[in-house]
């Protein structure tokens, strides 16, 4: 019941001293507000690569052909390395014993036509296990079938951008589209994914919306290299049963397509996962010293407490002597005093809170960075502002519950 | 015996000087007595009425409070015989400003850990006694001298303490007031509650029943007052 007496009087303090309130509340609102933004940087940060790493598959190594210049391509040629090929490909299969699934693909840039309409897409070459490997998503239709593959088939799978600047209201499935100078029928539609707005190690960023693509067998058998002396296979995807073997396969791998090349340097491996947690260590560096600058303004406002509440006891010293007269113990004026810190930097808390939650949504509304706060950061800070209330506030607390009660009750 | 002091001392030291305000006071009060301490500024009455209300500590010597040896208490359980068993009235009154009569009366009641309904009520119930129930939700600064004093009453009455300190309780009133007040003090002697009164005004303390004169920390004078008192209160007629 005393405690409901001492948040009335710190509420009715605090309300009668707005200003002064206000004043010393800033540093705490400023340290809350800003731990919360710099927090919901970070984490929308974290959200955005994940997302990123978990369309690469966190599972998946990758093993990509290196963009090569022609001259650079025709000096690897000449020391024997054909680039990668679907040999790699059975290689890996038979050598690496830790694989679940493996997928080759080639791409290319292509010309594609439907009607009136034209766009520049990647023509990519898949096998019917592509879209296991990379979970992909059917907006409608369905991905390539093993018998299509089998029978090198004129279909093929269209990205959503495509889609949509082709087919804006009739139904693609079942339409035929012209890619370079060969007529596929649209089997189905992906779902719209996330955009690549970073090169992620050698995957340059590209929208893989705008991609179509065909069954292997189709694009080896009826498409045109792109250049003369290209790589049989862009890209090797290689998911590997269980995650803790991904490193030892990826060592593996690796060594097997050297060989097979010659040790010319024309591929590299790409692993999501332990991109992933390279990106999330320096991160984690990042948020450190971002919470450190935070923390250093919550430390202010908790000095700025610290001052107030020694001159309110100071004011009321009077105040303190009469309590103690009629019988208030000790602990019920520390209590007093601790509640009305605690008060000021709760409330300080509360507005910071507000503030921070505006400031991340206003980032993300006027800026490209992408914010998203937790729950935990919310808490974190709150917490924060609660020690910072009652460590600040003990000292002017117990200073006046250790006033005697005679010389303060005639403090004038 | 409610009050036994056995050769009181009480020494301060202020700079280099040690001043002796209590010099050897040896003082018994009953039950229900209604005394008055008298004495010239610097005698040492409100070294003694402080340590009287277990506000402070004597330098040597025996207080015994209701058979409890005050100089063996802890801080907490001097705060709760104040609470408890005493009541503060001042001469400025002392009530917290920023409170409503009815607050200011509610504290004690708070710190004895009674609920908000309850203290409500006990709060309530005193002021209408003062004849205040009109003026309970106005701040002190609303409040007339004697209102002040009288809401000051209240709140020394609230846990029903049995002993009233009052430190010159008519220092701040027009003599009419402080001679309502003072008859009010003789209506809670009669009801039961011990008094003792530090003044420093020879007509006040003829209220109560026996004057102690106090000087350079020693009593020089204890006996019973002339015993006109009721005829000091039908003057005033204020015998209601």
């Amino acid at each position: 019941m005393q405690i409901e007496e001492n948040i009335r009087v710190a509420f009715n303090g605090l309300v009668e001293h707005k200003v002064r309130s206000f004043l010393t509340m800033l540093g705490i609102i400023f340290g809350v507000a800003s731990v919360i933004a710099m927090l919901s940087i970070g984490e929308g940060a974290k959200r955005e690569a994940i997302k990123k790493y978990q369309q690469l598959g966190v599972n998946n190594i990758i093993v990509r052909d290196k963009d090569l210049s022609d001259q650079e391509l025709e000096n690897v040629r000449a020391k024997f390395s054909n680039g990668l090929s679907l040999k790699d490909v059975e290689s890996i299969r038979n050598i690496v014993p830790q694989i679940d699934k493996i997928s080759p693909q080639a791409e290319k840039a292509s010309e594609v036509k439907y009607e009136d309409k034209s766009l520049k897409a990647n023509l990519i070459g898949v096998t019917p296990e592509y879209d296991e490997i990379l979970n992909y998503k059917m907006e409608s239709g369905s991905f390539i079938n093993n018998d299509q593959y089998q029978r090198q088939l004129k279909v093929c799978v269209i990205g959503s951008e495509v889609a949509s600047k082709f087919f804006k209201l009739g139904d693609p499935i079942g339409q035929s589209i012209k890619i370079d100078d060969q007529w596929l029928e649209v089997i189905g539609v992906l779902q719209s994914k996330a955009l690549f707005t970073e090169t992620v190690g050698e995957l340059a960023s590209r929208d893989l919306n705008s991609d179509i693509y065909v069954p292997l067998s189709t694009f080896h058998g009826r498409f045109d290299k792109e250049k003369q002396l290209a790589s049989e296979l862009k890209q090797i995807t290689i998911k590997v049963e269980d995650s803790k073997n991904i490193s030892k396969a990826a060592k593996l791998i690796e060594n097997i397509v050297s060989r097979h090349h010659f040790d010319n340097d024309d591929f590299s491996i790409i692993i999501p996962v332990e991109l992933l947690k390279q990106e999330e260590k320096e991160r984690r560096i990042y948020n450190i010293l971002l919470g450190s600058i935070a923390a250093i303004s919550l430390l202010v406002g908790g000095i700025g407490i610290m001052n107030i509440m020694l001159a309110t006891v100071m004011e009321r010293t009077r105040e303190i002597g009469i309590r103690r007269a009629i019988g208030a113990k000790r602990d019920a004026i520390l209590s007093q005093f601790i509640t009305e810190s605690l008060t000021l930097s709760i409330t300080g808390g509360i507005i910071g809170v507000l503030l921070g939650l505006s400031l991340s949504i206003s980032i993300s509304f006027f800026t490209e960075i992408t914010t998203s706060v937790t729950l935990y950061s919310v808490l974190i800070a709150f917490l924060f502002s609660v020690i910072v209330g009652v460590t600040f506030g003990y000292l002017p607390a117990k200073k006046a519950a250790n006033l005697r009660p005679i010389e303060s009750i005639r403090y004038e | 015996m409610l009050i036994e002091i056995k050769d009181l001392r009480k020494k301060y030291i202020m700079g280099d000087i040690e001043v002796e305000a209590l010099r050897g006071v040896n003082l018994n009060i009953q039950q229900n007595e209604f005394v008055s301490i008298m004495g010239p500024s610097g005698s040492g009455k409100s070294t003694l009425m402080n340590i009287l209300g277990c506000l402070d500590n004597p330098s040597s010597g025996q207080y015994i409070f209701d058979s409890v040896d005050v100089s063996l208490l802890n801080d907490d359980e001097l705060s709760e015989i104040r609470n408890q068993k005493i009541g503060f009235i001042f001469q400025t009154f002392n009530l917290l400003p920023k409170l409503s009569a009815l607050q200011n009366v509610e504290l004690p009641l708070i710190y004895a850990g009674y609920d908000k309904h309850e203290r409500r009520e006990i709060a309530r119930e005193a002021l209408d006694k003062m004849g205040l129930s009109s003026r309970a939700d106005h701040k002190p600064n609303e409040l007339s001298g004697g209102q002040r004093q009288r809401v000051a009453i209240a709140r020394a009455l609230a846990t029903k303490p049995g002993i009233i300190l009052a430190d010159e309780p008519t220092g701040n009133l027009d003599s009419k007031t402080g001679n309502e007040i003072m008859a009010l003090f003789r209506e809670l002697n009669e009801e039961g509650n011990t008094i003792i009164l530090i003044t420093h005004e020879p007509e006040i303390a003829e209220y109560a029943d026996r004057a102690i004169i106090i000087k350079d920390g020693l009593i020089i004078s204890d006996k019973p007052t002339s015993g006109n008192t009721a005829e000091v209160l039908s003057e005033n007629s204020l015998t209601s």
